[in-house]
């Protein structure tokens, strides 16, 4: 033991101070070596080589080598995309090879605002490739495909507003028009036999959705939703719609640029902030403000934003309140002014419809259609239910019920289906209570719809 | 002088003014001045002149203490640095998981650094124990310094688990959420007792900043100090234990059985088991070089070992903590698996009696077990029904985290880990 010279302790001594030194200058290179440093030194060999002058080269030399990001706290991101996509916004790297590539159409969402992930998805804290396109364990969010990157738009803007996502627009006339809202919550308005759909496109991806489209009970096991019979594209954008609900929210300057300045939203805002309630548009509308028929011809753009923004600093006296409307919806606004005369707008006051067109509303806004079929003329498949194992259709409700009885139907609905055969499971879909859900004047509404869909000229008296 | 390099330079560096304000007694050369360099540097002193040749046995002690003091070491180290990007708030602590691993210099190392640092530190705290029971080295008079190691193995354990809640993703917020879960089990106090630690009624913004709290302040000083009284204890209580040999009869007069009608010197007080007297000169060597050079050779393969990890294996990081979507199977931390298990037979005997009683065990064992034969000798021949009821226990504590790790599936059903795991089904 003490046998153990000091020269056997050196050895050690080197021997395992060699091995530590030999890790610390090991973890000092893997920390060090980053591949975005390659691209970035390629980045900058490409500016050297394209300077024009000297004094061009020399500025280019002098480009850093280090991390570039957007932090953007009010999306709660930090994107450090362009660490390695260094040139998205210099249009002279057109057509180049990723990373160095060009993004175009930037514009109206400059990437010092918006980042890249709000749209692009994909992990943007992260400084590798494989890590930043996301499709790396214990990260949910992967790029979005790009064949679906229209969805991206409906997370902040609504989807049939914007003339350049129309596939959005189509995914949201599909899912309106299969009556997916009968069972399906989706923004505060649904049925509640199937799941909410508020966060879905961040829960699911788009091979799920697709699988779950064509059939439910294969992505879900014990789904009793009906397989739906789409077209390919009406499929497709119905998934880009339900990739579009991923419950962002942003808040600050980007609430305030949600409304897109077009005509369409301007129409949508005139209606649902009450502008009608005052002003008159052909002739439909209230007394109490000017009519508004000509008053692009009368007013300049300019005059009229500022008269959203403050009433009274352009008109002194006005009682119109400020409705603290947005630079953007103000926009809106004054382009829906502008060109309604030349686009003949209706305004289509839900108070100025017949009972029948309202109730034709309601059962499409609650998505009745889901089960009782297009137009309500059934087909949709009950398994084991005494209805030839369909959803009933409601051509024909007027000969069986009354007023009274289809209100109280539609109210509270009917849980237990008969059953064709008691030793099968019993029928999966069933008629939930709408009390509540449904408002009263628009159960009214929907019963004389449905009173009205009677065939002309049959009588068959039973 | 045909001495290294290194060395002469440091020689010269001792003679200067400077070097010997600093060092006092420079390089020793005799073995007068290696006793004088242990008792006049305030690192050295904490620990004896000489050594008793038997305490630097590497296959008597294994080193596992010292280990576990390193990787302590290592922790606070690396845990300061962390502490300089930590924040603990359930919006930004995963963020900063992230920017850890991607940005900052050295920032994935120095946490993976502490993440293996950590789980070997509790591994080592409980091998020193069942190296302490072996050798016999809890008896007398060594009795409360084993109470003290108990403690210390809680207290690591405390330190593990609340730093496992701190990078906020699934697998801390669900371990945290079913560890203290078994706490709750305890009878009349075991809801308030969840209700204190976590500060809510699940895991939130309130439990992540106690166990912070917990994690950088009051644990790591509750361990320094008893880190401390153990080692004073250790010197105090006669070095390492060893055999007892012929001629090295302490003479035990009790501290307070001294006749007060006289004066005493500073090392007639010191009584007990402290002074070397009666020992044999021969068996002893000098602690500079001996002890202190192999100690610093065994921190040197520590932090090896630990980098070497770190370098090669990243600590684990899921997906951001989510309070509505739990895995199946949720899982403690491997050293809670085995009362996880226990747990998933009954809440009650597995959460709370077994877990108390062996503390309790623990803690009482050198009053209990208190025939002073078999010291200082590793599965000495007197004490083998100690040994075998000791190695019962522990065997049955390794086969039950061995099935709590890795032979547990979703909903805790038996799985067999060679074979692939049964897909999971999404519910609505």
């Amino acid at each position: 033991m003490t046998d153990f010279s000091l020269a056997k302790y050196y050895a050690w001594f080197t021997a395992l101070g060699l091995l530590v030194g030999g890790l610390v200058i090991a973890g000092y290179y893997r920390d060090d070596y980053r591949e975005w440093k390659d691209y970035q030194r390629k980045y900058i060999k490409e500016e050297i080589h394209r300077a024009p002058t000297p004094q061009a080269k020399m500025l280019a030399e002098r480009i850093p080598v280090e991390i570039r990001q957007a932090v953007l706290p009010d999306l709660h991101r930090v994107d450090r995309c362009t660490t390695c996509h260094l040139t998205v916004e210099d249009p002279s790297y057109g057509g180049y090879p990723q990373p160095l590539s060009y993004h175009p159409l930037h514009e109206q969402h400059p990437f010092e605002r918006f980042g890249c992930t709000i749209c692009h998805r994909g992990q943007g804290r992260a400084t590798t490739a494989v890590d930043a396109h996301g499709s790396v364990p214990h990260w949910d969010e992967p790029m979005l495909p790009m064949q679906y990157i229209q969805a991206s738009c409906g997370q902040c803007h609504e989807a049939a507003d914007n003339p350049a996502a129309p596939e959005l627009a189509q995914g949201e006339q599909v899912f309106e028009n299969s009556g997916c809202r009968g069972c399906h919550k989706l923004g505060g308005t649904g049925g509640i036999i199937g799941p909410e759909l508020d966060k879905v496109g961040a829960r699911r991806s788009p091979e799920w959705l697709k699988k779950h489209f064509i059939a439910p009970a294969s992505a879900t096991p014990g789904s009793i939703m009906p397989p739906q019979k789409l077209s390919e594209t009406n499929l497709e954008a119905i998934v880009l719609f339900m990739l579009s609900q991923t419950g962002e929210s942003a808040s600050g300057y980007y609430s305030s640029m949600k409304v897109l300045p077009n005509t369409r939203e301007g129409l949508h805002l005139f209606r649902s902030r009450g502008c009608y309630g005052c002003h008159s548009v052909n002739g439909q509308g209230g007394k109490v403000g000017p009519p508004l028929d000509d008053v692009g011809l009368r007013r300049a753009p300019e005059w009229m934003i500022q008269h959203f923004r403050d009433p009274q600093s352009v008109t002194p006296g006005s009682v119109m309140p400020k409705f603290g409307f947005t630079e953007s919806e103000a926009r809106a606004l004054t382009d829906f002014l502008i060109h309604m005369r030349e686009q003949a707008v209706a305004l289509s006051l839900p108070s100025l419809m017949s009972p029948v067109e309202r109730g034709k509303e309601v059962f499409r806004k609650y998505g009745c259609a889901g089960c009782h079929g297009p137009d309500a003329k059934g087909g949709i498949p009950n398994p084991n239910s005494k209805t030839a194992e369909q959803v009933p259709g409601l051509l024909h409700v007027a000969d069986g019920y009354t007023v009274v009885q289809l209100k109280a139907r539609i109210n509270l609905g009917q849980h237990e289906i008969p059953a064709l055969d008691p030793k099968r499971p019993p029928p999966p879909l069933y008629m939930p209570a709408w009390s509540g859900t449904i408002k009263d004047a628009e159960v009214d509404d929907l019963v004389s719809y449905l009173i009205s869909l009677k065939p002309k000229g049959e009588d068959v008296g039973f | 002088m045909n001495a290294p390099a290194p060395k002469r330079l440091w020689q010269r560096f001792t003679r200067t003014r400077v070097g010997r304000s600093i060092f006092r007694v420079g390089l020793p050369e005799s073995n007068l001045e290696r006793s004088q360099a242990m008792v006049s540097s305030f690192l050295l002193h904490v620990q004896p002149a000489k050594v008793h040749r038997h305490a630097l046995r590497a296959s008597y002690s294994l080193g596992l203490g010292l280990i576990s003091l390193y990787l302590f070491c290592i922790l606070c180290g690396t845990g300061v640095l962390l502490m300089f990007y930590y924040v603990p708030s359930t919006d930004k602590a995963y963020d900063i998981m992230k920017d850890l691993q991607f940005v900052v210099s050295a920032g994935l190392v120095i946490r993976n650094m502490h993440r293996w640092a950590a789980h070997l530190m509790v591994l080592f705290v409980m091998l020193h124990m069942c190296r302490v029971f072996y050798t016999g080295a809890y008896k007398n008079p060594r009795e409360f310094n084993w109470v003290l190691g108990v403690g210390l193995l809680l207290v690591t354990l405390g330190l593990s688990f609340t730093g496992y809640l701190l990078p906020w993703d699934q697998l801390a917020f669900w371990a945290i959420t079913v560890g203290t879960s078994i706490a709750g089990y305890a009878p009349v106090v075991g809801e308030k007792l969840k209700y204190l630690m976590l500060g809510g009624h699940i895991v939130g913004q309130d439990s992540l900043t106690r166990f912070y709290a917990l994690h950088v302040i009051v644990l790591p000083a509750i361990a320094v100090l008893m880190i401390s009284v153990h080692l004073f204890r250790v010197r105090k209580d006669g070095g390492l234990s060893r055999p007892d040999e012929p001629g090295d009869v302490v003479e035990q007069i009790p501290l307070g059985q001294l006749p007060a009608n006289k004066s005493y010197g500073l090392m007639e007080l010191a009584r007990g088991t402290t002074p070397q007297v009666g020992k044999n000169p021969e068996d002893e060597v000098f602690s500079w070089p001996h002890l202190v050079f192999r100690e610093l050779l065994l921190f040197l393969l520590v932090t090896a070992v630990v980098l070497f990890l770190a370098i090669f294996w990243n600590a684990p990081l899921e997906e951001i903590a989510n309070a509505v979507h739990p895995p199946n199977p949720a899982k403690a931390p491997w050293y809670f698996l085995g009362l996880q298990e226990l747990v998933s037979y009954s809440a009650f005997w597995g959460g709370v009696v077994v877990p108390g009683l062996l503390v309790t065990a623990l803690a009482l064992l050198p009053y209990i077990d208190r025939k002073r034969h078999g010291v200082g000798r590793w599965f000495a021949r007197e004490r083998v029904v100690a040994n075998t009821i000791f190695s019962v226990c522990v065997a049955i504590a390794v086969i039950f985290t061995v099935i709590g790790s890795l032979f547990r599936g979703p909903n805790w059903s038996w799985v067999e880990p060679w074979k692939n795991p049964p897909a999971v089904t999404e519910g609505h």
